[in-house]
């Protein structure tokens, strides 16, 4: 269960770019996660949902946008979405294959409201 | 209310990943190849790296470094062969790098050939962590079932070769190579697939040759050869 520590990890990043910014109420956060990233959505969901109250508030919502795993063969340059984890190229059926999206999780944006200053219990 | 939105686009785990580069970087420069193992409990990690050592002995130095929730049972096995430290995670499901170097840390930092990671026995968690290693090696055990590599995807896409071991209870059990292979190489299709018996010796041989082949590439032919070592 390392979704707990990836939660922590983006809080703290959170807060650090909200701080540079000038401060504020956060309000949304969006996050990509690859269907390659070793994350579970709903394990992330719930311990975003555990944790968030420490940096932030309840009303902080999570927004997951859940990203396939696309390769590109390294032969034939065809680049395809991977189904089931077959990662056989479909064009040439020999590969090796390299993959181009579906491996991050990323911290896209963060929504805040500028007239209230930020709780920040976790620095 | 005066609200507005921030573009980071950034990877969450960009820091960790630029410590883990760093530290791969200083480890390769120095001379020692950064091998992470893998695999279920119980799957013969740290009897492949006894077998290992004993193959080796005193022709190359190896280091490992073990992960595990709790107890040193397998440094304490390891410890009259190489040099070795136990990493306790205390609950936590896998390694991270912090933990790593701090091993690093108690073993003196030693300029071995080989440094070895023994990883908490896991096949979810410890695929997403890079812990600094040049080489990720995923055991799997014939009891085990030959189905695991469809079943747990990630750990062997971001592995670079495969072990088989215990096969000397091949003829006990409802386990095929061929399977596991098939499974695996959809998967991975560069994975390089080794068969290894740590009781009777069998596929140790070749085992080492593909690490030291690995040394050769990534290590001999990468960088410049350390001073004073």
């Amino acid at each position: 269960m390392h979704e707990r520590s990836l939660v922590q990890t983006l809080l703290n990043q959170v807060q650090q770019v909200v701080d540079a910014d000038g401060g504020g109420v956060v309000k949304e956060i969006q996050v990509q996660v690859g269907d390659l990233s070793g994350v579970e959505p709903l394990l992330f969901e719930s311990a975003f949902a555990e944790l968030v109250t420490e940096w932030f508030s309840q009303e902080c919502r999570l927004v997951l946008d859940i990203v396939p795993v696309k390769a590109e063969c390294r032969l034939c340059g065809q680049c395809f979405e991977v189904q089931d984890y077959e990662f056989l190229c479909p064009a040439c059926g020999t590969g090796p294959v390299e993959v181009i999206q579906g491996d991050q999780v990323k911290l896209m944006s963060i929504t805040v409201d500028s007239e209230k200053s930020v709780s920040g219990a976790k620095s | 209310m005066n609200t507005r939105v921030l573009s980071v686009r950034r990877d969450i785990q960009a820091e960790q990943k630029a410590d883990a580069a760093a530290e791969r970087e200083r480890l390769g420069r120095r001379g020692t190849l950064v091998i992470n193992l893998l695999s279920s409990p119980g799957s013969g990690k740290t009897s492949l790296l006894e077998a290992t050592a004993r193959h080796w002995a005193g022709r190359r130095s190896m280091a490992v470094l073990v992960g595990d929730l709790e107890t040193d049972r397998d440094a304490q096995r390891l410890a009259p062969l190489v040099p070795v430290a136990q990493l306790t995670t205390g609950g936590a499901c896998h390694l991270e790098l912090p933990l790593v170097q701090r091993g690093l840390q108690a073993l003196g930092d030693p300029a071995v050939d080989f440094l070895f990671i023994e990883n908490v026995g896991n096949l979810v968690c410890p695929a997403s962590h890079d812990l600094a290693e040049h080489l990720r090696v995923v055991l799997i055990s014939t009891t085990e079932g030959d189905d695991k590599p469809g079943k747990y995807p990630k750990m062997f896409r971001t592995s670079q070769a495969m072990v088989v071991t215990k096969q000397d209870l091949l003829p006990h059990v409802p386990f095929s190579i061929e399977a596991v292979t098939e499974d695996a190489l959809k998967i991975q299709p560069a994975l390089k697939v080794l068969t290894t018996c740590a009781i009777d010796n069998r596929g140790i041989q070749e085992w080492c040759e593909f690490l030291e082949q690995q040394y050769q590439e990534k290590i001999e032919s990468v960088y410049e050869p350390a001073v004073n070592r």
